[in-house]
């Protein structure tokens, strides 16, 4: 080994850094091109590619029309919900968990293992996602809060809309509810409607949400908005760097609408339900506009517009009451003794009978080898058209029926009145009720009608089936004499800015003028039923007012003969046998139609007409103040607030041995899911 | 000629500098890493700028650079052939570190790469680049083979490399793993190697591509290599830091978006941005002119070291110069390619740019070394 050799070594290396000075040129020549490929020819679309990246388009949801009722009072709000939001992320950079945590429960009143219970559940999600960890906070808790905010990063109170029904759950059922679309519907909206939806859009559900869906919901705004890669907001002031404040879109509030209830009427019938179950519609005979619509038990949508508990969903699926049902609508039933009035318009206008027919009644009535009672064993003896529908005499509606040619003109009557079909009510889930005729049945049993079925349809037994709105209408129809309006609920649609886009008028469906003669009897008949002693209602009258009307009691199950005069109170409630009513007020001018239907109420008169009577006097005394206000009435020297109690007042009672379709009729389809909240551990 | 070998005579290095040392001191290398360092922290300021999790990231970096001066000064006070005696000193102690990353080593993104002392925490394997290359001088300084070496040479020096290769991977740490092989192969294919030898490995090579891809990688690093081959296969999964780097890049265009402009990085949309993706925030605010300054000051950088070892009069320190010329050669161009998209993504940071203490303090030894190399070789 010399010295020589190393620098003789030294020496040869040196030439060999030509290489490396070859290599070095190469590979700093292939990052100058590639460089070039993406900087100078690429450039373009790599920079709309970062455009891309960051803008990013976002909703602004358009709130919701409200809705008024017919005095302008506001039934439906748009009204804000303050959560409490955490982001974890920022929590944990903060380093002040535990204070944080023992503030916000000071605050709050939550205890602070729940609060912890929730942060450590959400572990399972990014951290940068915010988690709620309390909803519906009050005002101090906002104040609070908020002055506690810079004290605690992460920690938020964020606001929300809520669907608020002002009045509890008043109308709900004709107000209706809103939800998440869910995919069945989604495909269904997009093709019959000309905005577009997209999955997790809120959308009415049921009710007056649903069927003006159209109408109620807003053209969503959009703005675009800088988000960073996690897809979060960046904040206002870094903003205006990036972005032209000139683009997006505002958000385009739903119209208002203007119902025909009156808010006081509405609140009057609730009253009146207490607890009982069943529904009232009132109708102003002459126009058709709905006065009051309330089915009860009822339920809340303000619990429903941000996600309803699991908990709540199924016990009120579970009730047995179907307090998701509008039974003003959607459920239709026997009706009874109310059916009455149509049988004797039938009878009057088909000529089989006038004011001076009269049939006996000896308590039953023998057709072939059966026999047909009437309620009251002993009989009504010697009755006319005014007193068998004062007395609800079943014998002399069988005789009439008899006497008819068929079945088919107690059908065509009925359906002149508005019976038996949809009305198209601005409401979804309307049910069309059923008024048999010989045709239906062959069609529908391939069977001939029977004699006695007829006898069954005269009593509003057997087949027919209605729903209290129909009622409503037809003894509205029969208040005004025949017309048959069509019922509506919306009065006009505003824009939010107050300008009227279009008001509904009045809509004849069907014009039968009653003879005068038969107009006369039946209203002498129905006012015998409330304001004579042996009136079935005689308790319920309204002196001074002129009501008038007709009890109905409907048996829910077939009774064994020896149970059929057990005291009705003395059942099972849901053997109970139903309480009808429908009438309505002054007689002679009339202003308001009624029906009610009280479900397992026992009797028309005791269970039903009571609500009727106190939506009838809340209404005239409201808005016809100079001729029935209470000082108009006193003037005329009649008290309406006398006690009516009565004591020896006959009560009607069911008619034994008949069935009703309402009986076998037990199908009933699920109401529609709002968006519910996921059962918490 | 008379030169002296510091290993033969006896010599005993001076310690210190004198007053001629100065005046003819070669400052070009320490004048390019302190502009290349102020480029890399006036970057990283507008890359931590956000509220992300680099956020005054530029000011632990400063106290490295601090650091790194007192460790340059040390080194330039000793002679570098010292660095010759305690080559496998400083080999083996390396080592050693290298085993404890393994046993005790703090993990950070699911690797074990970092051991602490107390607050400080440092990468073994960065300092085992430079280990490396002090350990083959040390190892080829005295052989005198001529012809190039054949396999049977190649087996020490193999097993050298081949042993921390393979304690870096095991935490696991590719990139790294990368540089060394890369420089020792460089180093090798300077000092020669026979060409039947080359091919035989080439072979080698190849056979066991396979089997490396199916046993040595792990599942994040085969995704990786998937998706440079195929970039559709998986846009957004592993493709997707390619992809975010490549349109950060040619987003900045010509002129650069502006200094804190860049939306990639300012809105995180870019991964690992004040690390490994530094060079996409430079290009994407600073653009094509930007890059071309950058790419020239490196160039000019690289050639400096190069010319210390091309003018290094004794092996030791040409193999050691140029050594450290091939770590940073092998660090600039596997990185730009990287980010660049012309390469798979491996975890390699720039040097003097990316944020990183050990990798800092390894670049700016490196500096040092070369830096002593150029002021000593004259001395007798």
């Amino acid at each position: 080994m010399s010295f020589l050799g190393q620098e003789q070594q030294v020496r040869e290396y040196q030439h060999r850094f030509k290489y490396l000075n070859v290599g070095l040129a190469i590979a700093f020549t292939l990052l100058l091109i590639q460089l070039l490929n993406l900087q100078v020819l690429q450039g373009d679309s790599l920079r709309s590619a970062s455009e891309e990246n960051r803008i990013k388009r976002v909703k602004i949801p358009a709130p919701r029309g409200m809705i008024f009722d017919r005095t302008g009072r506001l039934l439906l709000d748009n009204r804000p919900a303050f959560d409490l939001e955490v982001i974890p992320q920022y929590l944990k950079e903060s380093k002040l968990i535990d204070e944080t945590v023992t503030t916000i429960s000071k605050i709050t009143k939550m205890p602070t293992q729940d609060i912890l219970k929730i942060l450590n559940r959400a572990k399972g999600q990014p951290a940068y996602l915010p988690v709620k960890l309390k909803t519906d906070l009050s005002r101090d808790e906002v104040a609070e809060l908020k002055s506690w905010q810079i004290a605690m990063p992460g920690v938020s109170v964020e606001m929300e809309i809520k669907r608020t029904n002002v009045y509890g759950d008043l109308a709900s059922h004709m107000l209706g509810y809103i939800g998440e679309v869910n995919s069945t519907e989604l495909p269904v909206l997009q093709k019959n409607s000309a905005r577009r939806y997209k999955l997790g859009d809120s959308i009415g559900k049921f009710g007056l949400e649903q069927k003006m869906e159209h109408v109620l919901r807003g053209e969503d705004g959009e703005e675009w908005v800088e988000v960073d890669a996690l897809g979060r907001r960046k904040l206002e002031k870094y903003r205006g760097r990036f972005i032209a404040e000139s683009q997006g879109k505002k958000a385009n509030p739903g119209k208002n609408l203007t119902l025909t209830v009156d808010q006081d009427l509405q609140k009057a019938a609730a009253d009146a339900f207490g607890d009982k179950v069943g529904s009232v519609v009132a109708i102003d005979p002459n126009t058709g506009e709905i006065l009051a619509m309330v089915s009860r038990p009822s339920f809340d949508p303000t619990e429903f517009s941000r996600g309803i508990p699991s908990s709540l969903w199924q016990s009120l699926l579970a009730n047995e009451n179907k307090p998701l049902r509008d039974k003003t609508i959607m459920d239709h039933y026997s009706p009874g003794s109310v059916f009455k009035t149509v049988t004797a318009v039938a009878g009057l206008q088909e000529r089989v009978i006038d004011e001076n027919t009269k049939f006996h009644c000896s308590g039953s009535l023998r057709l072939g080898n059966r026999v047909y009672h009437c309620w009251k064993k002993e009989g009504h003896g010697e009755v006319d058209v005014i007193n068998a529908l004062t007395k609800s005499c079943d014998v002399f509606f069988y005789r009439l029926a008899q006497k008819l040619k068929s079945v088919d003109d107690i059908a065509t009557w009925a359906l002149h009145l508005g019976l038996g079909r949809k009305t198209d009510i601005n409401l979804p889930r309307e049910t069309s009720g059923l008024i048999p005729t010989e045709a239906w049945k062959k069609r529908r049993f391939n069977q001939e009608w029977t004699a006695g079925e007829t006898l069954s349809v005269a009593i509003g037994q057997g087949y027919v089936l209605t729903t209290a709105l129909q009622l409503a209408n037809t003894y509205a129809s029969i208040a005004n004499g025949g017309t048959f309006y069509r019922p509506f609920l919306i009065k006009k649609i505003n824009t939010v800015d107050g300008e009227l886009e279009k008001e509904f008028q009045p809509e004849v469906l069907d014009q039968t003028r009653l003879d005068p003669k038969t107009y006369e009897l039946i209203k002498k008949g129905l006012w015998g039923v409330v304001n004579h002693p042996n009136g079935t209602a005689y308790a319920q009258r309204l002196p001074g007012m002129n009501f008038v009307g007709k009890t109905g009691t409907v048996q829910v199950i077939s009774l064994a003969a020896n149970k059929i005069y057990q005291k009705c109170e003395n059942m099972k409630f849901r053997q109970r046998h139903h309480g009808m009513f429908a009438g309505f007020a002054p007689m002679d001018n009339p202003k308001i139609a009624v029906a009610v239907i009280a479900e397992h109420a026992c009797h028309g008169s005791s269970g039903a007409a009571p609500i009727a009577r106190a939506v009838i006097k809340t209404y005239l005394e409201k808005y016809f103040p100079d001729q029935y206000g209470p000082k108009a009435l006193s003037e005329k020297g009649v008290n309406p607030n006398q006690s009516l109690q009565i004591k020896g007042v006959e009560d009607e009672d069911v008619v034994p041995g008949i069935q009703n379709s309402s009986m076998m009729d037990d199908e009933q389809d699920q109401p529609p899911e709002p968006q519910i909240k996921k059962p918490e551990e | 000629m008379q030169y002296t070998s510091v290993e033969s005579e006896g010599f005993e290095p001076r310690v210190g500098m004198y007053e001629e040392d100065l005046k003819k001191f070669n400052w070009n290398l320490l004048i390019l890493q302190t502009v290349l360092f102020g480029i890399g922290i006036w970057n990283l300021i507008s890359a931590s700028g956000t509220q992300d999790k680099a956020f005054g990231l530029y000011k632990t970096q400063l106290i490295w650079f601090a650091l790194g001066l007192c460790m340059t000064a040390i080194v330039l006070l000793l002679h570098y052939s010292l660095l010759s005696r305690v080559a496998y000193i400083i080999y083996f102690s390396n080592l050693i570190l290298l085993v404890l990353v393994l046993v005790l080593g703090k993990s950070s993104l699911g690797a074990k790469r970092w051991i602490g002392f107390g607050s400080l925490r440092i990468q073994p394997s960065e300092f085992m680049k430079i280990s490396m290359v002090i350990c083959m001088a040390k190892y080829f300084e005295n052989d005198r083979t001529v012809g190039g070496y054949g396999f049977r040479d190649l087996i020490l020096p193999g097993l050298l490399v081949a042993v921390p290769v393979g304690l870096i991977i095991l935490q696991p740490d590719l990139g790294t793993a990368l540089i060394l092989v890369f420089t020792f192969c460089s180093m090798m294919l300077f000092l020669g190697v026979r060409t039947r030898t080359l091919a035989m490995i080439g072979l080698c090579g190849v056979l066991a591509a396979p089997i490396i891809y199916k046993f040595g990688l792990k599942d994040y690093q085969r995704q990786r290599l998937i998706s440079f081959i195929d970039p559709s296969a998986d846009v957004r999964g592993a493709n997707y830091n390619r992809r975010q780097s490549q349109v950060a890049i040619g987003s900045g265009q010509i002129m650069g978006k502006g200094y804190k402009k860049g939306t990639q990085s300012q809105l995180n949309f870019l991964p690992e941005h004040h690390t490994d993706f530094i060079f996409a925030v430079f290009s994407e605010e600073h653009g094509f002119i930007g890059c071309l300054i950058l790419l020239a000051i490196y160039l000019v950088f690289l050639s400096q070291g190069l010319s210390v070892s091309y003018t290094s009069n004794d092996k030791f320190a040409m193999l050691v110069s140029l050594g450290i010329c091939l770590i940073y050669f092998w660090h600039i161009f596997v990185n730009m390619a990287m980010v660049m998209g012309l390469l798979p993504v491996v975890g390699v940071p720039l040097p003097f740019l990316s944020y990183g203490g050990s990798a800092l303090i390894t670049a700016m030894l490196g500096v040092a070394v070369l830096t002593n190399i150029a002021n000593k070789k004259l001395m007798f």
